[in-house]
Formats: C-alpha cells, structure tokens, sequence
C-alpha cells in the first residue's frame, strides 16, 4: 500500500488510538512475526478495544478463540484476529481469563461478527462470554453432561456422555405462524444440518439453523499430534477446500518457522488454489441452475467441473489436490508439455462458462428465480463479518489473495469484481467473474513458471511459537492458526472457515423470502457443514 | 438452450462423456481406471437388471464425512458418469430406496439420526460404506466424536475403501459387490 505524507500504517493508528483511549488496558505490544502484532488486553476491556478497532481503526475480524493454559499459568487464553487491510498486517488481541472465574464481557455484544465464535468458545473451553447476545451452545447438543468442554486439556469424554441430538429453537407466536424444521437429513447428495423456520403463509419469519452434526473433534485430535499427521487432518476438515485447508495450515507453519518457501512451489501453489476455485465455483453455478429447474445448465456446469477434477488427477494425482502441497513447498512438478495441456483444457472451459452464463441470464424462467432472492445487505455482511464471494456480491472488495498476499499473488495480476445487489443473481454473476480471474491467473503462469525448488526445508521448529495462515479459500477467508509444543508437536490448532463465518449471514438473508426459495438461497452460498463443524 | 446443445451434438457426445485426451509422451499422475467406465458401466446394467429388475434406487446418507465422498458420488450421477442410464439411481426419501450409500465415520451426533433413516428403509436393504470414513472411521477413526466407520452403527454390506474413492472405483466396487451379493442370494447367472 502507499502512504500520503504524514499518514500512519493502519496498525500504527490502531496502537496509537488504543494507547489514547485505551492507555493503561494496553499491557503489553509485541510484534511476534512480519505480519502479526500482539496487544495484551485485559479480558474485561476485550470487547471494547475490539470494538473500536473493528468500528474506528479499519479492522475486519478475521477469528476469535481461546487455549487453555491452566496447568502453566492458572488461566484460559483468548486470542482476536483481526486484519488491518490494506495494510498486510494482523492485529491479535490477547486476554487473559482466570481459571477461577472463566467468564469476561462478550466481544458478539458489541461486535456480532463473534456472535458463532463465542458460542463455540463457550462449548469448547467453559469460558463464558457474559451478555452473549445468543448464548445457546453452538457445537454441543443436548445430552452433553454439564461441564463438558472438549478443548480443555484435561478433558476425557465422559461415561455417561448422552449424544442424543435435542435441543430449544428460539419460539415465535402468533395466530397462523408454523414451524417447519427440516434436517439434519437431507435428501440429495448432502451434508447434515438442521434448519428451523418459522413461517406465515409462504413467508419465512425467521430461520435459525443448528449444526455441529459432523462434528468429528479435529482439533481437539490434533493436539499432541506430530505436523505430518496434523496435515493429514488439515486436509480432511473438508473435501471441497482440501487444498486451501494444507494451503492455510503449511502457511501457519511456514510462518512460525520464518521460511520462505521457493519461487517455483509459490507458483504451482497458485495454479493448485485456482484449479480448486474453478472447481468450486462451476459446482456452485450448477447447484443454483439446478435449484431453479434449468438442468441443461446445470449439467454443462456439472460437466466442466468432471473435466477440471480430471484434469486435477491427471496432473496432481487426485481430483481434490490432496498430497500437494506440504510445509515449505509443494510435492509435484508441473512440466511445460503439461502446462500447456492444462491452458488447452482450460481455454474449452472459459468459452464454455461465457456461454452457459449468458444462456443463463437470458432466460426469464431463470432470471426470474435468481433476481431479489436472499438478499444479504451490505451493512447486515460488514455487522456478521461475512467474507468471499457472498461478501463480494453484496458490495464488499475483500480477498485475502490481495490484503494478506500468499503463495505468489503479490506478483500476479488479478481483479477482485464485486456485485451491490447482495441477491442470488449477483453471487451467481460474481462466480462467473471470478472463475475468469481465476482462468487468467493461471494463463499468467503458463510457461512463465519460476525455476527453481519445489520444497524449502523447515530446519528446526522454534517450540511454543505460533503461526497463523490466512488463505481465501472459494468461499472466503480461512485461517488456521497452530501453536507448537515445546516438544515440536502441535499444542493447539484453531481453524476457522469460511462457511464458519457465513452461516449466521445466510440465517440473516431468507427471512422475508418464500419457503421453497430457501433451498435456492442456501445454494447460492453454498457453505460447508464439515469445515464448519470441524 | 440450442446454443448448449450444439457442441455436444456437433462432437455427437451428448452429457459430455468425452475424456481428456492426453498428448502421447505427457506424464501422467493419475492411476489407469480399472476398466474403462462405460465398460463397466454396462456390467453393472445388467447385474441390475439381474437382481433388481432393472432399478436399483440408492438413498445416500451422509454421516460426518468431509464432504469429499459425496462430491464423487454427486460426478456419478452427473453428465460423464451418468448412472442413471445404468439403472441406479438416488432417490430422496429412505423410504423409496434398496439401499444405504453412507459417507463418514458416522458421527456420534449424528448417530441417532443415522439409526432412524435406517429404520426407515424398507427391508431387505442394502448397506454400503463409501470412503475410508466410512469403512474403519479413516483418518479420524481414533477421535472419541465418531464411530470406527459405518459397521458400528448398521450391518454394512459393501465397502468402498478410498479418500475419497475415485467415481471409476466407486463403479468398480458397486460391480463386485452385486457379483457377490447375487451368489450370495443363490441368483443364478444369465
Ligand atoms: S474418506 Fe476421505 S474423502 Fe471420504 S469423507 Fe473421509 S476424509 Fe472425506
């Protein structure tokens, strides 16, 4: 970024502001690597300084959770990221919360884009965020025995451990006012998740929608685990982000080690994260020309995206990108009678995507669906801390490739398009734009790839540091944030994924829409469930 | 709409079934499929019609997976794999299905769900577990969250091991396993 003369850093306004307003609830400033300064806030002033930070000082929140650090220090610790974009810099708030009395004032009370975050927290550590505008459990169903928190260190599952899935949905009343729930089941090739509306008439009143069914305890497994096997369970959070997820982890460790990982691997790097986006992205397009009737659409759509995931296997060995990418590097080469094969198919794949859209978008019968449907507003996306494509389609220019550059985007050339309606026509026009970003990112790489190694090797790992990998992932910002064992195995993993923080906007967007739009709706998102519930 | 149509016609490929055709001499990472799909494709048509009079109807129930599995199971019944045309197809409904295809290690939150959907499908009915998750739990089989794959919660009757299982594998793995089953029921061959 420039600078006008006499303007501060963005993270140079926001120390300065919090040591003005703020002066002695400033503990302590560090900065502990390139990117990431740490402030030490007491956890009764936390929710404050996050609040101006996000409110004055131009920070986005990127993610909140919390460590239990009981046996060293007597307390749980709780981290908040946030980005301060343009600038590549991340501001971390850390606080204390005594182990005695683990509660402090909620950051969601005054920032809701923590509202999923202190939830979770609560679960996980037994840590409570008082004023918690929604404090029902996120993760935990009902059944759990009290005073079961599967991230504290000493946790054990307990015997009478009742997993039956019950649990209160917030009640609305009236004459002529009907609850419809729906799931966790699906029919369709889906993943499990409970959606609980309240209707009058066609319309929907309010919709709140209950996860945590794939809940398979990944981070709580990750502990104590060695880095290979941690990349093994990054990878596996979720199949349709797998190389974004390794892509976030190996940053995180990357970061932590202070390696620089090899021109070449940064660039490959780039055509494997693309490649996942156009996958992503051309399934997401047919996901919505199907919810809408136009299977022609999305049977091409389909079929674009059966030849990316082909073409992934042929070059990389798996339709997912699995196995490719690995701390300090990538695992494959791509030669150029390769590279040139990939920019073939692709050219058949962006002519094809021009026609279809604009097949699309000229008929009614489509149009009509897509138009005014689950409008998410720029103000309700900026207050829940939505990010990618959903963010963008409503009027909001974030991406983690330009504001925390990775891999080799600093030295590529690329848009980032958005859309102001915030409807489902403007996500479905904005995936269009995007996929021929992405086309173009990899035509500026084909036979211009760098030389050079593919793998940097890490030498040895500072223990008890932390590192943090920010990647966009085709949903949005996806952080995995990793801290080392003295012993050089993982102490603790968070990961926060984008659908993570989409789900409470997608709840925000169907009120005031018909019953059988939602599905249309859901789709235009289209969030994960296992990357959410980890 | 004719737009659409009019390459696949002109090629005389309709539902894209057409592969990546690959310069001689270019590495490839990608293992050979077993057979080629149609072939298979078509021994699984008449092992359908064998044993299920032609149509076997799938309910697919995703039980914790990553969401890897349910995307190959969603390309095979997408244009290029198209299973439909074999006979097999998903339904929506437990109640309308044959069968199970279950996905993930079977999360314990979700284990009461699983159980119920199974009792809603009409015996006999099959069970197969597609994915390493499914199989033994895979990758997070030793998490206290899920169960060690699908068997610990339904009598599974196929497995389909893989991370996920590529769609020819899942093909592949459907044929045996009718193979199987129909010496199993005493069916005599055609
Ligand atoms: S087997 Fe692999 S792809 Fe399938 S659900 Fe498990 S982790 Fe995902």
């Amino acid at each position: 970024m420039t600078l006008e003369s006499g303007e501060l850093f963005p993270v140079d306004r926001a120390l300065r502001g919090l040591r003005e307003r703020f002066g002695e609830a400033v503990l302590d400033a560090d900065r502990v690597s390139l990117r990431e300064q740490v402030v030490v806030v007491p956890s009764a002033r936390l929710a404050e300084v996050v609040e101006a930070v996000t409110r004055e000082w131009g920070g986005t929140l990127l993610t909140l959770f919390g460590i239990d650090e009981r046996a060293q220090a007597g307390r749980y610790r709780i981290h908040v990221m946030c980005s301060l974009a343009p600038q590549d810099a991340v501001l971390t708030f850390v606080a204390g919360v005594p182990e005695h009395a683990p509660r402090y004032p909620s950051v969601a009370a005054r920032v809701p884009a923590a509202l999923w975050l202190e939830r979770e927290l609560a679960d996980m550590l037994g840590v409570t965020p008082d004023g918690h505008p929604d404090p029902r459990p996120l993760v935990a169903h009902a059944g759990w025995p009290a005073a079961t928190h599967p991230l504290r260190r000493d946790f054990s599952p307990p015997a009478d451990w009742q997993w039956a899935p019950r649990f209160a949905t917030p009640q609305v009343e009236g004459e002529g006012v009907f609850e419809i729930p729906v799931g966790p089941i699906h029919a369709g090739i889906i993943e499990p998740g409970h959606f609980r509306f309240a209707s009058m008439g066609e319309s929907v009143l309010q919709l709140d929608v209950r996860l945590g069914w794939t809940w398979r305890g990944l981070e709580k497994s990750a502990e104590g685990a060695s880095l290979s096997r941690g990349l093994e369970l990054a990878e596996r959070v979720c199949g349709m982000c797998a190389l974004h997820h390794a892509l976030a982890y190996c940053g995180a460790i990357e970061e932590l080690a202070g390696v620089q990982v090899p021109p070449r691997a940064r660039a490959i790097r780039v055509l494997l994260a693309e490649l996942e986006r156009l996958v992503n992205h051309l399934g997401d397009m047919a996901g919505i020309l199907n919810d809408v009737a136009w299977v022609v659409g999305w049977a091409e759509c389909m079929r674009l995206k059966e030849r990316l995931q082909q073409a992934n296997d042929v070059l990389f060995g798996h339709r997912f990108l699995r196995g490719t990418c690995v701390p300090g590097g990538v695992t494959r080469e791509v030669d150029d009678t390769q590279q040139l094969w990939l920019r073939s198919v692709l050219a058949d794949v962006r002519a094809d995507v021009v026609t279809v859209q604009r097949l699309a978008l000229a008929e009614p019968s489509v149009v009509d669906r897509l138009a005014g449907a689950g409008v998410l507003s720029r103000e309700v996306a900026e207050d829940l801390g939505a990010t990618g494509t959903a963010a963008r389609a409503s009027g909001r220019t974030l991406d983690l490739r330009r504001d925390h550059p990775y891999a080799l985007y600093r030295e590529l050339d690329f848009a980032i398009p958005t859309r102001s309606a915030g409807d489902v026509r403007a996500r479905f026009e904005l995936r269009g734009d995007e996929i021929h970003e992405s086309l173009n990112l990899i035509d500026q790489l084909v036979h211009r790839l760098p030389g050079g190694p593919l793998v940097q090797h890490l030498g040895e790992l500072p223990a008890g540091r932390w590192g943090c990998g920010l990647v966009e992932s085709a949903r949005g910002a996806l952080t995995h944030w990793l801290h080392l064992a003295p012993d050089g195995r993982i102490a603790d993993w968070r990961v926060r994924s984008a659908s993570h923080a989409l789900w409470p906007a997608l709840a925000q967007s169907v009120p005031g829409n018909i019953v059988p739009d939602f599905p249309l709706i859901n789709k235009s998102f289209n969030l994960c469930y296992g990357c959410c519930d980890k | 709409m004719w737009d659409l149509l009019q390459g696949p016609l002109q090629r005389g490929v309709l539902a894209g079934r057409a592969a990546l055709s690959i310069p001689t001499g270019m590495a490839v990472a990608a293992s050979e499929p077993p057979l080629p799909p149609e072939v298979m494709g078509e021994a699984l048509r008449s092992e359908v019609r064998r044993l299920f009079r032609g149509s076997l109807q799938l309910r697919q129930l995703s039980a914790g997976s990553c969401n890897g599995c349910e995307s190959e199971l969603q390309a095979l019944f997408a244009p290029f794999h198209d299973l439909q045309r074999y006979g097999i197809d998903i339904v929506a409904s437990p109640r309308h299905a044959d069968g199970l295809l279950v996905t993930g290690p079977v999360s314990r939150q979700l284990e009461e769900a699983v159980r119920m959907t199974d009792e809603a499908v009409p015996r006999p009915r099959l069970v197969i577990a597609v994915g390493d998750c499914a199989c033994d739990g895979g990758f997070c089989r030793d998490s206290f969250a899920v169960h060690r794959g699908v068997a610990e919660v339904l009598p599974v009757d196929v497995r389909i091991p893989g991370c996920p299982p590529r769609p020819p594998e899942i093909l592949e793995a459907l044929l045996m396993a009718l193979g199987r089953l129909a010496v199993r029921a005493g069916v005599a061959r055609a």
